[in-house]
Formats: C-alpha cells, sequence, structure tokens
C-alpha cells in the first residue's frame, strides 16, 4: 500500500466577511470539514458548480488559501509536511513539490517574455539550477515533453494557439519536478479539438513521472474520461466521491445524478428533461440548514433540512452524503463496457 | 419553399491588418426561416462570430466585404433590406435591436456596470419603439418574469452585479427579446454557465423561439449543446462552411471528416473505454490559408496531390444536407455507381 500524497482530514476554509450588526463579523465556509485522500500518482477528479468551493479546496492544498481548520498532510518519499502548520522554509520546498495549471492560458502567460524565459522563471527564482546551461538544459527537456520544439522557445506567448498555450502553462508547472500538481479548469478554455490534446498530454505526464494529479472541473464528461477517483462538491462540502467507474455507473446522490444528466446529450431525441435542475447553487453566506442540496433536491423531505446528512461507504471506496441514498437507484448505462477495476 | 427571414448569399469577409488582407469568412451561404435555430459550430478562429456579426454590419472599420457578397432580411410584411447596403448609422438602426437582436458569451460585459439593468432594458426599448417610459419598464417587468427570474419588480432595479452569472444571461435574453426581433444571434450564450443552468437557458430559449415564432443564429462550439437545440447545423472550418444539414443529418452521419473529427474529440459518457481522439495540430493562421480545402493540412484521409490543390465543390448526400469534400463526392460516386 503506497502512502497518500494528500490526506486532508476535516478541512476548512473559512472567511470573515463584513461585519454584521454589533460588530459581529458573518462567517463564510467556502470548504467546510472535507476530507480527501489522493493517493500517489492518481488522477483525482474533483467537480461541482461554480461557488461549489472547488478551486478554494484545490487553493488550500497547495497552501494558497487560508486553513481554518482540520488537518492536511502532504507526503512523497522524501518529506512529510504538515500543511496546516508549515514553516517558511519547508513552505518554500513545498511549492517545488506542489503546482498549480490555471484555467486561462491567455491570461496566465506574461505577453513579455519569451516562452524559454516563461518556463525557465521557476527554476531561476527558486534557485534549482546553477548554470545558465543547466537551466537551458531542463527548459528544453520539458518544453519537448510538452511537445514545444526550440523554434517555439525564442517566441513570445502572443504567437501561440489556445492548446499551445495550455502545453506552455504545463511545461512551467512540471519545470520544477513536482509530486503534485492541482489543474484548476485547464481544458475549460480550449476548444474540443485541442482540449482531448491537451488531457491526454495531461495524462501521459501522469503516467510518465508519476505525478498525481487533482483535476478540478465542472464538466463531468471530461472528468470521467480521465479520472481515476472523482468528488462530487456541492456549497463547500463532498456529497459524493467514489472511483470514477463506479460514480458514473451508479451515481447515488441526487445532485450527482442531475448533474449528469444536465450534460446535453449527442442525442437530439434525447433531451433528458426529467431530472433537470431547478434554481441555482444557493448562496454560501446563508446555506440551508441541514443538508444544503435540500432546496434543489426533487426527493427532499423534511428529515433532510433537520440534520446533515454525513458522508456514509454504501459500496466499497463509495462515499455517499445523503439521508435516503437506499432508496435510489440512479444506474445509468455508460459504454458496453467491461468491469475493470 | 417560405421567404427566409434572413438570406445569406456568397459572404466574403475580410480584413485588413498590418500584415496585409486577412480573409475571416470565405464565400458562405445560408438561410434562416422564421421559427428555425440555425447552430453555426466550430473552433476558435473559424469565423463564426465574424458572419454573425456581419449580419449586423457590427464588424470593425477594417472590414471589406467582397461586392459579390449579399444579406437581405425580410421582415414579413415590410420591404427586404439589403444590410450590406446600408450607408447611414441612422439606417442600420432597424436591423441593430430592431430586427435583429445579439445575446453575448459573456453578459457581465454585456451589461453596463453603474446603470441598472432595468434602465438599460427601458432605454434600448425608447430607442426602439415610441412606447412611453412607463410602458417600456412595464414590458421589461414582464419579459424578466417570462425568462423566470423571480422578483422582477425587485430585480428590475438592481445593478448587473447583484445577478449570479446565469440570471445574468436571463436578464440578457429578456432584454434582447423584449423589442420583438424577428431573429435573435446567439454567440456562445451558454458557454460560461455551469451545465445545470445551461439546459435552463437551452430549454428557456427554446419555447421562446416556438412562443415568438422568430429565427435563432446559434453560435457554438459545443456539439452537445447544438445537437438539443438547433435544427440545422453549419460546420464552420477557417472561413468556410464544411458541412450543413439537418441536426440528425450532420451529428448521425457526418461526412466531414472535420465533423467527424469534432464529434470523436467530445469526451462521451456513453464510452468511457476509448481514449479521446484529438484533431491533430491547430487551426492554421489566417495569414496562410491552406490552399485548396482549408482542412487538409489536419485531415488524416487527405488525397495527396488533390486535397491540397482543388477547393472541393459542396455534394448532396442527403436531401438538404451539403459537405465539401473530395473524399465524401469519391464515396458517394461510387455509391451511386454500384
Amino acid at each position: 500500500m503506497t502512502k497518500p500524497v494528500i490526506e486532508a482530514k476535516g478541512l476548512t476554509v473559512t472567511y470573515q466577511i463584513g461585519k454584521g450588526l454589533l460588530g459581529a463579523k458573518s462567517q463564510l465556509n467556502a470548504v467546510d470539514n472535507v476530507s480527501v485522500t489522493i493517493e500517489k500518482g492518481s488522477f483525482f477528479g474533483l467537480v461541482g458548480e461554480s461557488g461549489s468551493g472547488k478551486t478554494t479546496l484545490g487553493r488550500a492544498l497547495l497552501h494558497a488559501a487560508p486553513i481554518t481548520g482540520g488537518e492536511v498532510t502532504y507526503q512523497d518519499d522524501e518529506v512529510t509536511y504538515d500543511l496546516r502548520n508549515i514553516g517558511k522554509g519547508e513552505l518554500k520546498d513545498y511549492r517545488k513539490r506542489a503546482q498549480l495549471i490555471f484555467q486561462d492560458p491567455y491570461a496566465a502567460l506574461s505577453p513579455r517574455m519569451t516562452v524559454r524565459d516563461i518556463v525557465a522563471e521557476p527554476l531561476e527564482v527558486m534557485g534549482l539550477t546553477k548554470s545558465r546551461a543547466e537551466t537551458d538544459d531542463r527548459v528544453r527537456e520539458m518544453a519537448a515533453k510538452c511537445r514545444l520544439n526550440l523554434e517555439h522557445l525564442r517566441r513570445f506567448p502572443h504567437a501561440f494557439s489556445g492548446g499551445q498555450r495550455q502545453r506552455i502553462s504545463i511545461a512551467r508547472a512540471l519545470v520544477s519536478g513536482p509530486r503534485f500538481i492541482v489543474a484548476d479548469e485547464s481544458v475549460a478554455a480550449l476548444d474540443v479539438s485541442i482540449q482531448a490534446d491537451v488531457l491526454n498530454l495531461l495524462k501521459a505526464i501522469q503516467a510518465d513521472m508519476g505525478i498525481s494529479f487533482l483535476f478540478i472541473s465542472h464538466d463531468l464528461s471530461v472528468v470521467a474520461h480521465v479520472c481515476d477517483h472523482v468528488a462530487v462538491m456541492y456549497l463547500g462540502q463532498l456529497v459524493e466521491t467514489a472511483p470514477t467507474r463506479d460514480l458514473f455507473k451508479r451515481p447515488r446522490h441526487p445532485y450527482t445524478s442531475a448533474l449528469m444528466s444536465a450534460i446535453p446529450s449527442l442525442d437530439p431525441d434525447d433531451t433528458g428533461e426529467a431530472e433537470k435542475l431547478e434554481g441555482e447553487i444557493p448562496s454560501p453566506t446563508n446555506p440551508p440548514p441541514g443538508c444544503k442540496f435540500s432546496t434543489r433536491c426533487r426527493f427532499a423531505r423534511e428529515a433532510c433540512s433537520a440534520s446533515t446528512p454525513p458522508l456514509r461507504e454504501m459500496a466499497p471506496d463509495h462515499f455517499v452524503a445523503c439521508h435516503f441514498a437506499e432508496e435510489f437507484d440512479f444506474t445509468r448505462d455508460i459504454a458496453p463496457a467491461t468491469e475493470d477495476a | 419553399m417560405s421567404v427566409p427571414l434572413i438570406s445569406v448569399e456568397n459572404l466574403t469577409i475580410r480584413f485588413k491588418t498590418d500584415e496585409g488582407l486577412i480573409t475571416a469568412v470565405d464565400n458562405v451561404s445560408f438561410d434562416i426561416q422564421p421559427g428555425e435555430i440555425l447552430g453555426l459550430v466550430g473552433e476558435s478562429g473559424s469565423g463564426k462570430s465574424v458572419t454573425a456579426k456581419a449580419l449586423m454590419r457590427l464588424n470593425g472599420g477594417n472590414t471589406v466585404y467582397d461586392p459579390a457578397s449579399r444579406i437581405t432580411l425580410n421582415v414579413p410584411g415590410e420591404a427586404p433590406i439589403d444590410v450590406l447596403g446600408l450607408k447611414r448609422e441612422r439606417d442600420m438602426r432597424a436591423v441593430r435591436g430592431g430586427a435583429i437582436s445579439m445575446i453575448f458569451q459573456e453578459p457581465m460585459a454585456s451589461f453596463a456596470p453603474a446603470i441598472s439593468v432595468g434602465d438599460q432594458m427601458v432605454e434600448q426599448l425608447m430607442l426602439h419603439s415610441d412606447m412611453s417610459k412607463k410602458a417600456a419598464a412595464d414590458l421589461s417587468i414582464e419579459m424578466l418574469d417570462r425568462v423566470g427570474i423571480p422578483d422582477p419588480d425587485k430585480r428590475f432595479n438592481q445593478y448587473a452585479f447583484e445577478f449570479s452569472g446565469g440570471m445574468r444571461q436571463r436578464a440578457m435574453i429578456a432584454m434582447a427579446l423584449s423589442t420583438k426581433p424577428k431573429l435573435l444571434i446567439a454567440d456562445e450564450p451558454t458557454t460560461a454557465l455551469d451545465v445545470t443552468i445551461q439546459a435552463q437557458v437551452i430549454d428557456l430559449m427554446k419555447d421562446l423561439v416556438g412562443e415568438f415564432g422568430m429565427g435563432i443564429l446559434f453560435i457554438t462550439h459545443d456539439l452537445g449543446v447544438i445537437a438539443q437545440t438547433a435544427d440545422r447545423v453549419a460546420v464552420m472550418y477557417l472561413g468556410r462552411h464544411v458541412e450543413t444539414g439537418s441536426v440528425r443529418q450532420v451529428i448521425r452521419d457526418p461526412f466531414h471528416p472535420y465533423t467527424r473529427g469534432l464529434i470523436d474529440a467530445l469526451p462521451k459518457l456513453s464510452d468511457l473505454d476509448n481514449p479521446l481522439t484529438p484533431i491533430p495540430g491547430d487551426i492554421p493562421s489566417p495569414l496562410n490559408r491552406p490552399k485548396g480545402c482549408v482542412f487538409h493540412t489536419r485531415c488524416s484521409v487527405a488525397i495527396g496531390g488533390r486535397c491540397d490543390r482543388v477547393v472541393p465543390e459542396f455534394v448532396q448526400p442527403g436531401e438538404g444536407h451539403d459537405v465539401a469534400c473530395h473524399l465524401a463526392a469519391d464515396q458517394l460516386m461510387q455509391g451511386a455507381a454500384e
């Protein structure tokens, strides 16, 4: 059994917002008591609507959002860090080991730096290489991995298309030799034809270099294709986590099932009418009591707003936070798939 | 055959730039009937938005329309308007926001941040009709209600930043429809939205077409969205239509390798076993458009010596289904010979 790269227990990120009456501050729990385990070398998917706290969770795992409760442990072959109480020196080292790939490749790259300088910058800032020759070697190696040629390295980002830019961002994230990468909506801004190419590249990197990914996306079909484990988030909490195939074959939370049926089908005659979600995600400053999904759930009843459902293991490694999950059968047809675990 | 609402013939659009004349749209023709949704699909850089903007003459000052291009707007009961022939800004007002309305991808960028949503809706209504301010306000509130915004009276006085993403897009739609346009241009209207909200907006748009009987030009890069909304589809690549037909013809039975590539690249929940197949390479720069078939540089089945030299003509694999591909033409010839 390999040790997980990231282990979070009861992770909470709370922001203080404004001032209420009598100076009492109100609080916003962007991430609320979330426990996740990301195994070494896995491609862990995190899905949910905007405002569900996916990005905040990703940032907290990188120590880029304030962890206000719970524990997060990072572990690789060399070091173990307690991210909540990490020291300055350790944090500097952690930055090499954990990296982020952003959503918008147009905004993430400085227009005034050449591709070579963009990719080399982390090495120089972190002091990872001793000479310019060594830096150039590293840059070329990463560029080759991301299918950028030497000619590309001399140019500026404006000369590249969205897919190529995203490959540059990936090369930049890889250059410090990270063991864990958070990819936040990394293909959302790309055309479908290019999206598949970038996804395949990320998968190849994961396989070749043994890097663990947290892949944040709102697109369930993308997640279904690349991830091996998926967590579904709603208003700061996990509502369901499972191995990908189990989750997509038999989602057990009404929210997961509704999300899946909202994906527009390629079949013009299949409108998926039955399960459409009404309304929008409630404001996290004023979350509903009990099960947070109860205001939009078509199966909601009194017990749902009375108490918060805990995550329960309904099948091996398949956790669901719903009081009545036993009653539902959302089994879907996926593929003439053979049962491979 | 009824008169099409808008008819675009041989539309060719070039832009004057420092690097020379760029062809953005190359000899494109299509019609939209009243009550019909035409989906326009393609990657970024394929010329979708430029085509749509041409219908309202919204392209910038460096635009050159080819003399052979013709866009005719037929509002029932009125004389046909030659859109490209309009000279004065004053005349264009009949087209912009009058007969044609547009909704954009990013609704936050489309509302003025410092003017309330209601005032913006009233302003455009008063520009395009002789309504009183009171009547315009009443109609605006009614439209907000129609698109499913709760508390329309209260929302009317709020600003765009107080709306959520889905709500802003609904308000945008309400605003676009309040002038009762004959044609609605929707440029990636659901791309910035969550899937759940996207499903709601798609349903809303379909309901409204039924109710108002207008035509819609629906631009998107998502074939799934097209499958759920459009009646007919035009697939666009580097300024050209490569395949057009009914949504069932194009999505179930695609003939052009590019259309097939787009469908294969789409991750599908119904098939998790096969790896995703990207279309190799990137869309070429419009500065050096490939000769012959524009797609041949990325096509896996291109015929050397032919696809890179000769521009393919449209062939018809079925009634109302047009494909511009040499290979499809050969297949059809063979099929006919057998």
